[in-house]
């Protein structure tokens, strides 16, 4: 047959001045913020988008605030955006390169310097200043956590979480051991699995396997007094990363803890982990987990208590760092002065801090943190988490300046590293060497 | 026109050939042949029932997991607790504040919909083009339009970000469905020009004969005689689109625009307290569509695939 012909010139044509059309769009600029804008100054009014990140239970909270703010400016419309922490970031980055992000976004302070080093924040100090937000009482050890390389405030700290030692009280009572005295360093650490591993039944080690975990590392450098980062590259020596990695060998290869395949199948949530299911003794975990992991045994019907503890000291003090997550206003924010009134309003109004009851780590105001602690109708566990995150402050913890990348380079490399070791396919200087060279490459971009 | 031709059909294929007169037929299971029909048949359905017990265990324990008390989801390994309750349906339905699983699957209903009416359409003209056309650049068109396949989705996502930003559409299903009608769906556009391929051309001349022109032969004689393929491509179209995760996690960021998979997600967070029930629970419900829109279609996607020459 014969196939008919078209004319495609045209068509190209048209193609092409679209595609150049798109292109030319492509690009999105700043606004024009003025000076009072930048102090966080002028009507409060029209609307914003917030962004956040949680599950379900945390965004009934976090919604509720924002109405409060709503109905406190009447006229204002928060437009909220919530997803988990894993995809929050996914989102937000592609949001950030599209200079598309909320108004007031959460960070979290591993985070901040993937945003700080993009030029993608607006500075809080001209806001503080001005008065449009208030951190008085907010401790400047918390606050300091928030600043970007160049000292300045990029993220107003409103809460903050730390990693501690869950312990199942009661299989440590059942083997007979005492759990570690406060202030206790890694050798009473590793002597406390060692006693307790004699006394516990078979099949329950006394710790889930947790060399690859980056925060129980922090809590060894930071005890040595030695520094995590140096800039963009690592800050610690090859040497130290083999002491510890050794020590956990050390570790596994007394059956002190659990095996590498188990614990590479091991759940990420709390409630699904090894120790709320009470297989093992003890764990690092969020010290805000304590209550989800309490709940998972209580659903065993054996009454199981868990408690959490601060993570091991060393020479130089405590290992316990906070981590805290806060709130930021991007460049490309339209609506300054509101956005400037949300975070004033997220971080010191009393209703604020009742209603979110420090669901993402504990209220960094301390006013707000005393009326929980007061609250007759705070669930004790909750309680106890509050404490526990008084005590590390009041021991004036140290702060770690996360290099942008920090999450994607450094968290996956050093877990891989020590998985490899585990599972028996490097050795520990080999590992080192590997995990050495993958992050000071990685950060370094 | 009267053009009554059916699509070319394939009988089944026969694997290894042709078997050799004389030669006995080797056994499934060890070296020798089995007497009892009866005893073969045993053992052949045991296996598959064993294997197909294993292979669906994991959403059989899901449908139990959601029928038991949050506290209890990860208690047993079993397919049963003590307690079971349907509480969990309930909580999950109606989430939370601005969570409601109907607005949800109303929501990855609109967008599917669109979405398979958009890809039938624009893919099958697309395809209708590069089978039955004759125009310049048509192979290397061809081959631009596979070698989106080969395009990592990563590489194009924050160019598209800031192309939808620049228009106005994020947070509105736009993003999600305006490419659907364009034709972007490579994968549908190879399997339907595979298909159209195959139809005899003489119906084309007879139905011009008749009085059609492109239009017409692409609407009365391509089309109908499409069946299969475009079955197969809404399917596709509908588990792809279903499923999908990332692109209204991009594009619909305000809960009252969330699809299924987004509230799904809006259950767990590795930071917080999750609800593992209510999402077992709303998994469960989740699933059901996709299965039904399955059964209801298999027969059109083996059609679709087999006559398409894809494996």
């Amino acid at each position: 047959m014969a196939h008919a012909t078209l004319r495609t010139r045209p068509l190209l044509g048209l193609g092409l001045g679209l595609l150049m059309t798109v292109l030319a769009g492509c690009g999105q600029s700043l606004p024009d913020h003025s000076a009072d804008e930048l102090r966080g100054r002028g009507d409060i009014a029209g609307g914003i988008r917030f962004s956040w990140w949680g599950s379900a239970s945390r965004n009934d909270r976090t919604n509720a605030v924002a109405d409060l703010f709503e109905a406190e400016h009447p006229g204002v419309e928060v437009r909220r955006e919530a997803a988990d922490f894993g995809n929050y970031f996914k989102r937000l980055n592609v949001q950030g390169a599209g200079r598309n992000m909320p108004c007031v976004t959460q960070l979290q302070a591993r985070t901040l310097g993937d945003f700080t080093a993009r030029d993608a924040l607006l500075p809080l100090d001209p806001m503080i200043e001005s008065g449009a937000i208030d951190v008085s009482d907010i401790p400047e050890a918390v606050l300091d956590t928030g600043r970007g390389e160049d000292g300045r405030l990029y993220m107003l700290p409103t809460g903050a979480a730390y990693d501690a030692l869950m312990v199942n009280e009661t299989l440590a009572e059942e083997a007979g051991v005492a759990l570690p005295e406060p202030g206790y360093d890694w050798d009473d650490y590793v002597t406390f699995l060692r006693d307790a591993a004699e006394g516990l039944p078979d099949g329950i080690p006394a710790t889930a396997l947790r060399g690859g975990l980056p925060n129980f590392f922090i809590a060894y450098v930071q005890g040595l007094g030695e520094h995590m980062f140096d800039g963009n590259q690592l800050g610690f020596s090859r040497e130290l990363l083999v002491e510890y990695w050794e020590m956990w060998e050390e570790i596994r290869a007394e059956g002190l803890a659990n095996s590498p395949a188990a614990n590479a199948e091991e759940p990420p949530s709390p409630e699904a982990s090894y120790v709320a299911s009470g297989d093992v003794l003890s764990d690092n975990r969020p010290g805000n987990a304590l209550t989800p992991i309490q709940g998972t045994l209580d659903g065993q019907g054996e009454g199981q208590r868990m408690t959490s503890l601060p993570l091991p000291s060393g020479p130089a003090g405590q290992g316990n760092v906070l981590i805290t997550s806060g709130l930021s206003i991007p460049r490309n924010c339209a609506n300054v002065p509101t956005a400037a009134a949300f975070l004033d309003f997220w971080a010191n109004d009393p209703r604020s801090g009742d209603t979110y009851a420090s669901d993402n780590g504990a209220v960094t105001n301390t006013e707000l943190l005393r009326r929980q602690l007061d609250d007759p109708e705070l669930p004790d566990l909750k309680k106890r988490e509050l404490a526990l995150y008084q005590r590390i402050v009041a021991d004036d913890p140290s702060i770690v300046l996360y290099p942008p990348g920090y999450l994607a380079v450094f968290e996956s490399a050093f877990t891989r590293a020590y998985e490899d070791v585990a599972f028996g396919n490097q050795t520990v200087p080999e590992a080192v060497d590997t995990f050495f060279a993958e992050a000071n490459d990685g950060l370094a971009r | 026109m009267s053009a009554h031709a059916t699509a070319p059909v394939r009988g089944p294929r026969q694997v290894g050939g042709p078997r050799r007169p004389g030669r006995p037929r080797r056994p499934l299971f060890g070296n020798r042949p089995t007497r009892s029909p009866l005893l073969r048949a045993l053992v052949k359905h045991s296996v598959m029932i064993i294997t197909l017990t294993l292979m669906l265990y994991p959403l059989l324990w899901m449908f139990g997991a959601s029928l038991r008390p949050d506290n209890q989801v990860f208690t047993t390994l079993g397919l049963w607790g003590s307690d079971l309750t349907l509480d969990n349906y309930a909580a999950g339905w109606s989430g939370g504040d601005q969570l409601n699983f109907s607005r949800f699957f109303l929501n990855s209903l609109t967008i599917t919909v669109l979405s398979i009416v958009g890809n039938l359409l624009a893919c099958a003209l697309t395809a209708y083009a590069f089978a039955r056309l004759e125009f310049r650049f048509k192979k290397t068109l061809f081959a631009l339009v596979i070698g989106t396949l080969l395009l990592p989705y990563h590489v194009t996502l924050v160019p598209q970000y800031i192309l939808f930003n620049q228009l106005g559409w994020v947070n509105t299903i736009l993003p999600l469905v305006v490419p659907k009608f364009l034709a972007t769906d490579a994968f549908f556009i190879f399997l339907m020009v595979q298909f159209i391929r195959a139809l005899p051309s003489s119906l084309d001349d007879a139905a011009r004969i008749d009085g059609c022109g492109h239009w017409g032969i692409f609407w009365r004689v391509v089309m109908p005689l499409s069946i299969p393929a475009l079955g197969t491509s809404a399917l596709f179209t509908f588990i792809n689109t279903w499923n999908d995760f990332l692109g209204p996690m991009l594009y619909l960021t305000e809960p009252d625009s969330w699809t299924v998979s987004q509230g799904l997600a809006s259950f767990l967070d590795a930071t917080g307290q999750s609800a593992y029930g209510s999402l077992f629970a709303m998994s469960t419900l989740s699933l059901v569509p996709v299965l039904g829109f399955f059964v209801a279609a298999q027969k059109l996607l083996v059609e679709g695939i087999a006559t398409s020459g894809l494996k």
